[in-house]
């Protein structure tokens, strides 16, 4: 008899947490970001400080958030990750809703280059801000400091013939034709004009004259440093990259060039289908705290708007990645110059 | 008789759909997707979509662009050094191994082909650092004293793409040469040597003309599996091992011009037809003689 009590009075107690938490799921906070960027530890402060709960849901590309948000027209989630070169694709199709930076006030805390948003290319359209920056790695060189000396100052090292063969880049059209257009000092690399896409074209044939081998992943690149004779490599994974080989005892130190470097730049941004504003804009708040930030930052080896890390110092040129005028173009411009013997 | 009779529509249905089942299955999956390349190759791309208007543009740009047909003829050539390469290789091996008696021949062969069971990707990456610039080939030339210092010979160029294929193409060499040696009568080497010819006479007079259907259809064999290999020379071909597979890959990949990598693709697709075509006539012609 008393068991069959305890046994009915163990199934009302499930039955009302399970309502509870069905409640609770109700007005959860649904955020869709990269992994790293939403770690259990950070929502469940965010959740105590502020009664929110949250449900994240983790992607692994930028077409995957696209088909996630254009997929539901923004109804499926109320905050979202996703970088600045994809932003104005989500404006243009009216995915997302402005934010009132009056409502964040830790974004008036946020390092210099980030304070002024409306400086920083993509985050605002008609003078209204769609983005929040939190989260930023830069393309730089890693130069072996054993090899290179003096320390380069700027990606024009990589044509220097004293390292021919020592050089490592990375093998995409696109950035590859960004970077050197900045090594050639044209004001905008994502837009290039017919003339200016010969010369960097010229450019790029030399390049590929004193390079060793163009790589693709972050891996292989490790590989090849450690069975071969190189100097130089344009990081296309940035810090990660440096952490990664610096582990394996290489000596090896990062640079971003001075005629600027290309970066990618991730923000916090309000879906158009946000189901409570209030809530989505303590979440983007809470992670510009200097904690957060600070921790992101240790624990992915990415940069962060708040406190300073290793990814770029402060007078630092940083360039935010941008959709470059015709992609297919600059690949078969790419394909050429690979092809050119 | 009148039971057999009633027997039969059903048994013919039977066969009729065991019949359909085994042309719909290439069908389906062979012939039909090959055909949905070959009309995509006819469309174009514009600002990143696909137009679908029948258009020659692609092969007419495959023809008369100066950078395709170069490095296509390039691609061939270096796919036919590999095979020439790996029959080079592989026939004495598979000789060798017609040589030896009952388990061990096939242990052996067993043991050649064990490498088929490993990842492409890691075998690469092995090779790869082997060929380095501090790898152990390098070393181990350095330290025998052949080499002063290491050399870039067989560091990120054709000719590391030469060599890394090679070695991962052997095994598929080694098996049909090995098959059709092994098919040899002994009788008639026994004849030759009665009739008082030397071993290089026999060797020359008999077993290498009945083995060459298999060194054709290894060499076919060879030479499709190498041409079609984008991985290989990506991975170890660096800035000058730049091969036909690398474009059409980075039409998928970088570029999005479905249409024109479908073009290329055909293209690829009409020699390797030629070259299966040709291991395969070679090999029946000579195959129907014994």
């Amino acid at each position: 008899m008393g068991l069959k009590k305890a046994f009915l009075r163990l199934a009302t107690i499930g039955l009302g947490i399970g309502l509870m938490t069905s409640a609770a799921l109700a007005a959860n906070l649904r955020v869709l970001a990269w992994d790293g960027y939403a770690d259990p530890d950070w929502v469940k402060d965010f959740t105590a400080a502020t009664g929110i709960g949250v449900d994240v849901v983790f992607i692994g590309s930028d077409d995957e958030i696209w088909a996630k948000i254009k997929g539901s027209e923004g109804q499926d989630f109320d905050v979202f990750a996703v970088n600045t070169a994809q932003l104005q694709r989500y404006i243009k199709a009216d995915l997302v809703s402005p934010i009132d930076i009056t409502k964040l006030p830790n974004q008036k805390e946020v390092l210099p280059r980030f304070r002024d948003l409306s400086k920083v290319s993509g985050d605002t359209k008609d003078g209204k801000v769609y983005g929040i920056p939190f989260c930023f790695d830069s393309i730089g060189l890693i130069y072996d400091t054993d090899k290179v000396k003096p320390a380069p100052t700027s990606m024009s090292v990589l044509w220097d013939p004293a390292y021919k063969g020592k050089v490592l880049a990375y093998d995409n059209g696109e950035h590859n034709f960004s970077f050197t257009a900045l090594t050639l000092g044209y004001k905008d690399p994502f837009n290039l004009d017919a003339e200016q896409m010969a010369a960097v074209k010229a450019r790029l044939v030399e390049l590929k004259r004193n390079v060793l081998s163009f790589y693709t992943t972050a891996d292989e690149a490790q590989q090849i440093y450690q069975n071969n004779d190189v100097a130089l490599i344009w990081a296309n994974y940035g810090q990660q990259q440096v952490k990664a080989l610096q582990k394996i005892g290489a000596h090896v130190a990062y640079v971003n060039p001075s005629e600027g470097a290309l970066a990618w730049l991730d923000n916090w941004v309000i879906s158009k289908g946000v189901r409570d504003n209030a809530a989505a804009e303590k979440w983007i708040d809470f992670m510009l705290t200097k904690k957060v930030s600070g921790q992101l930052s240790e624990r992915t080896g990415f940069g962060n708007t708040v406190v300073e890390s290793s990814s770029a110092g402060s007078n630092d040129k940083l360039v935010w990645l941008n959709n470059v005028e015709d992609p297919l173009k600059r690949s078969d411009m790419w394909n050429e110059i690979k092809a050119t013997p | 008789m009148s039971k057999a009779g009633s027997m039969q529509p059903r048994e013919r249905r039977l066969s009729l759909l065991v019949t359909v089942l085994a042309f719909a299955l290439p069908v389906i999956f062979v012939l039909v997707p090959l055909a949905i390349f070959l009309v995509y190759s006819f469309f174009s791309v514009d600002q990143g979509t696909i137009v679908y208007a029948p258009t020659l543009g692609n092969y007419v740009r495959f023809f008369t662009d100066p950078i395709f047909l170069p490095v296509f003829w390039n691609t061939i050539v270096l796919c036919v050094s590999v095979a020439v390469i790996c029959i080079l290789l592989a026939y004495p091996a598979a000789y060798f191994l017609t040589t030896l008696r009952g388990r061990w021949r096939y242990a052996l062969l067993m043991l050649l082909l064990v490498p088929l069971l490993m990842s492409y990707v890691i075998k690469i990456y092995a090779i790869r650092s082997i060929l380095g610039l501090n790898g152990f080939l390098n070393k181990a030339l350095v330290a025998i004293g052949i080499l002063q210092q290491p050399s870039t010979l067989f560091v990120f160029n054709m000719n590391a793409i030469l060599l890394t294929l090679s070695l991962l193409l052997i095994p598929f060499a080694i098996l049909p040469i090995f098959l059709s040696l092994e098919r040899i009568p002994q009788t008639l080497l026994r004849a030759s040597d009665d009739l008082g010819a030397s071993g290089l006479q026999t060797f020359l007079r008999i077993t290498l003309p009945l083995s060459l259907p298999g060194v054709a259809s290894a060499a076919s064999f060879v030479f499709v599996l190498a041409i079609g290999d984008f991985l290989t020379p990506q991975m170890v071909g660096g800035i000058s091992g730049f091969t036909f597979g690398r474009i059409l890959y980075s039409q998928f990949g970088t570029a999005y011009n479905w249409p024109f990598g479908a073009a290329l693709s055909v293209a690829l697709a009409i020699v390797v037809i030629c070259a299966i075509l040709i291991g395969e006539r070679f090999g029946r012609s000579r195959g129907t003689s014994v």
